[in-house]
């Protein structure tokens, strides 16, 4: 990104990731209805609303884990609806997940490794014979993931089983995995869900780093209002699984949609 | 992560990434190959016998360990893929002569094919349900070659086979053969090991761990799943093809789903995600089987009162009794045992 881009107010850039009038549903539950939004290159874009609002299947829907059936999803101008959740991954979509899908079995650096997986291009019998080049493209993404390990402050616990790990860590070796992938927009699920006022103090701080230093667009859902309110740029609320609102966070606070959704209906 | 001794430290990732880290490590390994190298000289053509089934046995092992340990499918039909590669490399050594270089490989590309058939159905199937369904691999191996025209692959008569030849040495006693195996075990674990350290075996992992992660970090889990069926078959490929070699006969009662349970059973025995706990789980089961049926006869022998079946059937059951131990007891195997081991003894006198 240019630095012009970076200094002209956030919000103003071409999306990179959008939704077109996207219906999603499980037999009878509408679980998305009829949503368009779209993600700005140059901008944190949170995703709010009560439990079961629709906000996971949002971001489900743009990894491509689950198919609409109405609407489209595009992706730096090309459409990305129906295909599979690794195409749509190697184009540039990484994302962090609610709890924890980390690869429990394999190290810190391992996992962070595996982002790195679509990057390399070793083959099952170069791998077989691990001929000099097989290992110098292990060492060269090693760099790469060595940066991520820096940026994330977990060099300590780079030769640690993941399994082993407490819940905050676990969280940012997740986020490590998906920054390895060289992401040109990061889907974040309730990042700070389950973290001590600390770890959600660091998290924020790594979230701000990741968009100063790398310049990725962020999709924030999170429940927490404070770390929406300091770190998005725009906030996107849904309720049922309807976009109700949209705008600045200050607009936000104040929109009577939101406060109804989130307060009830004032008598 | 193993430990290491301490003031070992890494100043380069190649240094990081390497297996062995210390001299002692280098030596051990040295001496173990060494060992190995010279074994046909210290034990009797007897031990030598059951040392050539072990290797062989273990190259499967391995390629089980690749599909189940590493990338999490479950196979119950390993023992079908060997016989596979063994009937391929039979048929093409006996019918068109190839030379066994041309035919071994040749058998582990067969058996890959027919694993990788089977790994398309672990794209929809998981666990229990996969299990069932590479039974049927098995199933549809024996019914194949029992029904299959007499002439194609031999039916119930099995197939005799030439010894193996490369250049004026042929591998016909126990010794050459030894050596022939040696090699080509080595070659198959190193290869194992070269896989499961860079970006093939990470993605084995990570399906196995989480497939939905895997697949939202960009890895194929389709392809990858198949792939580990692919890579494991023709490890058995490999492995049915020196056997049939080796045993110079080839039966479809050689290649059935008890082999498969038993190869399933040296994986828990010695650890589950581990090539070390492949080789160390066929070592020990293999030797325990051979204690086992040596002694059968020699107990009906000594204690006639008891009778011939009751000792047989006993034996079976100390046997299935061993495992069900290890399930029970250490159900990660020895690797984890030893690694536990190692791990106190470094930090002796200290707990952690």
């Amino acid at each position: 990104m240019t630095l012009a881009a970076t200094t002209t107010a956030p919000g103003t850039a071409p999306p990179v990731l959008g939704a077109e009038h996207m219906t999603l549903r499980f037999g009878g539950v509408t679980a998305l209805h009829d949503v368009s939004l779209d993600v700005r290159a140059d901008e944190t874009l949170a995703v709010i609303g009560p439990n079961g609002a629709g906000k996971t299947s949002l971001l489900n829907v743009f990894s491509g884990f689950y198919h609409p059936q109405q609407g489209r999803c595009f992706f730096t101008g090309t459409e990305i609806t129906g295909k599979p959740t690794h195409e749509i991954a190697q184009m540039g979509v990484a994302r962090t997940f609610q709890g924890t899908h980390i690869f429990a079995g394999m190290t810190v650096l391992d996992n962070i490794l595996v982002g790195r997986h679509f990057h390399m291009r070793t083959t099952i019998p170069q791998s077989f014979l691990y001929f000099p080049w097989a290992h110098r493209e292990e060492l060269r993404h090693r760099e790469v993931v060595e940066d991520i390990i820096d940026l994330l402050e977990i060099e300590s616990i780079r030769s640690a089983l993941v399994g082993a790990l407490g819940y905050g860590l676990r969280k940012r070796v997740d986020l490590a995995r998906a920054l390895a992938m060289e992401p040109r927009v990061l889907l974040m699920d309730e990042p700070m869900a389950g973290m001590n006022t600390e770890e959600k103090e660091d998290l924020a701080r790594f979230i701000l780093d990741i968009r100063e230093a790398r310049h990725i667009p962020v999709v924030l859902v999170e429940h927490d209002m404070s770390v929406v309110m300091d770190l998005a740029d725009r906030v996107a609320v849904f309720d049922f699984g309807r976009k109700i609102a949209e705008g600045t966070p200050q607009q936000i606070q104040r929109n009577p949609a939101v406060i109804n959704a989130y307060l009830g209906a004032s008598a | 992560m193993a430990m290491l001794p301490s003031g070992v430290f890494a100043v380069r990732y190649a240094q990081d990434r390497a297996l062995l880290r210390t001299r002692p490590q280098w030596v051990s390994l040295a001496l173990f190959m060494l060992l190995l190298a010279l074994l046909p000289h210290l034990v009797t053509p007897r031990l030598l016998a059951i040392a050539n089934l072990m290797l062989v046995t273990a190259i499967v092992v391995v390629g089980l360990q690749i599909t189940l340990g590493y990338a999490g499918q479950v196979n119950l039909g390993q023992s079908a893929f060997m016989g596979v590669g063994a009937y391929a490399a039979g048929v093409l050594s006996t019918k068109w002569s190839l030379p066994f270089l041309v035919t071994i490989p040749l058998g582990g590309v067969a058996a890959a094919l027919f694993g990788f058939v089977f790994g398309l159905s672990a794209v929809r199937i998981k666990g229990f349900y996969l299990a069932l369904t590479t039974i049927a691999a098995q199933f549809i191996f024996h019914f194949a070659v029992l029904n299959l025209p007499v002439s194609w692959l031999g039916g119930s008569n099995g197939i005799s086979m030439h010894p193996a030849r490369l250049g004026g040495i042929e591998f016909s006693t126990d010794v050459s053969i030894y050596y022939l195996f040696l090699v080509s075990c080595t070659l198959m674990v190193a290869g194992a090991f070269g896989m499961m350290r860079s970006r093939t075996g990470r993605a084995f992992i990570a399906v196995r761990d989480d497939d939905v992660a895997a697949g939202m970090t960009g890895i194929p889990v389709v392809r990858t799943k198949a792939m580990a069926f692919l890579v494991g078959a023709f490890y058995a490929g490999i492995g049915g093809g020196l056997y049939a070699y080796y045993i110079r006969f080839i039966s479809v009662d050689q290649f059935n789903l008890f082999n498969s349970v038993w190869y399933l059973g040296m994986i828990i025995v010695g650890g589950t995600g581990s090539i070390v706990g492949a080789l160390l789980g066929t070592f020990l089961i293999r030797a325990f089987q051979e204690v086992v049926t040596s002694i059968g006869p020699l107990l009906a022998e000594l204690v006639p009162w008891l009778g011939g079946d009751i000792v047989f059937a006993s034996m079976n059951i100390l046997l299935g009794g061993l495992i069900a131990f290890f399930v029970i007891v250490e159900p990660d195997g020895l690797m984890h045992r030893w690694n536990i081991l190692k791990a106190s003894y470094r930090l002796w006198p200290f707990r952690y």
